[in-house]
């Protein structure tokens, strides 16, 4: 059943390529300002379940926001972000898509800049680290301020610093402005740092293993990542991921 | 580096003028590299080829750019889709598999002698390139990036401005600089028939008439550095367009 606050509502959803089928009757909801981390084995078809959400309206993903009001941040930053344009242009182009007014579009720079700290506006995607390039991208996703965010493995190649700078802006802005994020992982230290709600994922066909609630309060600092109640609910997600794998 | 550029041309050169000096070969036909390089000098002082080279580069540039403001559109909407591709696919090929001078003795009778037909001539070799390149360009555009733009809303004209026209510029570039060599060519044999008031071409089939063997050297040098110097302009410009290929 859907309830008030659901703004995307997953019922049976199923996927095949070819003959081999990838999603098996997957069901879960996502309520408005929740943070989710979709958490499973490589291959196990996260990535196609973020497709669906983003994707065209179909009976089994039930969506109560319009396409403009979804963000997508890409695994290849590198790949999406446009080589052509300075990281200025770069992050402006979904609100000259969307023909906003220059007022607009300064206003909207001032509040992304407030939460990122970051100076190479004027330089290209090139000129940039791996780090930088997905904050990029990051800010591109947040410009149009949405009210869902999808991120498929925001930190798959970045180091360790990188990691953990990027994590701090997502929650940052989460704090500020309270979107829906849905973030696939496969990494677990990332799902429990980041998400109030863990779905497990079993290996393909996959299926909704088990759904496991993280209580910790927002906001979250690098603190969490050493204190009791993270690790037990990361071994919690560790006996889940176990039994669905 | 750079000068190691120049080790085998002047070897070539060497070669040359050795084998002239020793008379092996009819110096009547094969004159020396110092009485070719006498004549370009003589031929450029005097400005009696000044108009010609002119003549020339004018209907190279006005063919090239014409070809490339609507070879390069024209290419970008046939590469959009597959399907579309797989329409013109037939008579692309077809077009490029006719060698463009062909054409020249029907835009005689259609244009006239004068720089219309030569220019028109020009233009079909050229665009045929530039569509065909600036095409296979769009198709092999990063997907990753058409769909980025697709889930922010752009539009399928925002697309093809904001997207493929840029991921398809560097196969698009090359299509342009292969075009302008074609032009080079096309418009220099065009300016070898009847009805050239100026022009490098006219100016060779002047020489020949008259047996100046020299001077119809000096022009095939001419023309030579005349095609690698449109060419270095189109590699510079290449690079400060594409500022972004190989990082």
């Amino acid at each position: 059943m859907t309830t008030i606050s659901s703004i995307i509502s997953i019922k049976n959803l199923n996927k095949c390529f070819g003959e081999q089928q990838i999603l098996n009757n997957i069901s879960f909801e996502v309520n408005k300002q929740e943070i989710i981390a979709l958490f499973g084995p490589n291959g196990c078809g996260k990535s196609t379940i973020l497709n669906s959400i983003s994707g065209e309206n179909k009976n089994e993903v039930q969506k109560k926001f319009n396409s403009t009001e979804l963000s997508y941040v890409f695994q290849n930053y590198r790949d999406s972000l446009f080589p052509w344009k300075t990281n200025y242009e770069n992050i402006l182009f979904p609100l000259k898509v969307q023909k906003k007014n220059e007022q607009v579009i300064t206003e909207r720079i001032n509040q992304i800049t407030e939460i990122f700290d970051f100076n190479e506006l004027q330089k290209y995607p090139y000129e940039l680290s791996g780090g930088q390039q997905q904050i990029v991208a990051l800010m591109r996703a947040l410009i149009t301020l949405p009210k869902i965010l999808l991120i498929d493995e925001p930190f798959s190649a970045l180091d360790y610093k990188n990691n953990l700078m990027v994590r701090q802006y997502i929650l940052k802005y989460y704090e500020k402005y309270k979107p829906t994020i849905i973030i696939v992982t496969h990494n677990i230290e990332e799902a429990v740092y980041l998400a109030n709600k863990i779905i497990i994922l079993s290996k393909s066909p996959t299926q909704v293993k088990s759904i496991i609630h993280n209580p910790k309060k927002y906001p979250r600092d690098i603190n969490f990542l050493q204190s009791q109640q993270f690790h037990e609910i990361k071994n919690k997600v560790l006996t889940a991921f176990q039994e669905a794998t | 580096m750079r000068k190691k550029k120049w080790i085998v041309p002047i070897i070539i050169l060497g070669i040359w003028q050795i084998v002239v000096s020793g008379r092996i070969i009819d110096t009547f036909f094969f004159p020396s590299p110092i009485e070719t390089m006498s004549e370009i000098i003589r031929l450029i002082i005097q400005g009696t080829i000044v108009k010609d080279i002119f003549a020339t580069i004018v209907r190279i540039i006005i063919g090239w750019g014409i070809a490339v403001i609507w070879g390069v559109p024209l290419g970008l909407i046939v590469g959009y889709s597959k399907n579309t591709y797989d329409k013109f696919e037939l008579i692309i090929d077809l077009c490029r598999s006719i060698p463009a001078i062909t054409l020249f003795p029907l835009c005689l009778l259609i244009f006239g002698i004068g720089d219309l037909s030569k220019i028109t001539v020009a233009v079909f070799a050229a665009t045929i390139i530039i569509v065909f390149n600036t095409a296979q360009g769009v198709m092999q555009a990063k997907k990753s990036r058409i769909i980025a733009a697709k889930l922010m809303g752009a539009s399928k004209m925002q697309i093809l401005k904001h997207i493929f026209f840029w991921e398809s510029l560097p196969q698009t570039m090359i299509g342009i600089r292969i075009a302008l060599s074609f032009c080079l060519i096309v418009i220099i044999l065009t300016e070898m028939f009847i009805g050239t008031y100026a022009g490098i071409g006219k100016k060779i089939i002047d020489f020949q008439y008259v047996y100046n063997i020299k001077g119809i050297y000096a022009m095939i040098i001419i023309t030579g550095l005349l095609g690698y110097a449109l060419n270095v302009f189109v590699i510079y410009a290449e690079k400060k367009i594409i500022h972004w290929s190989g990082n």
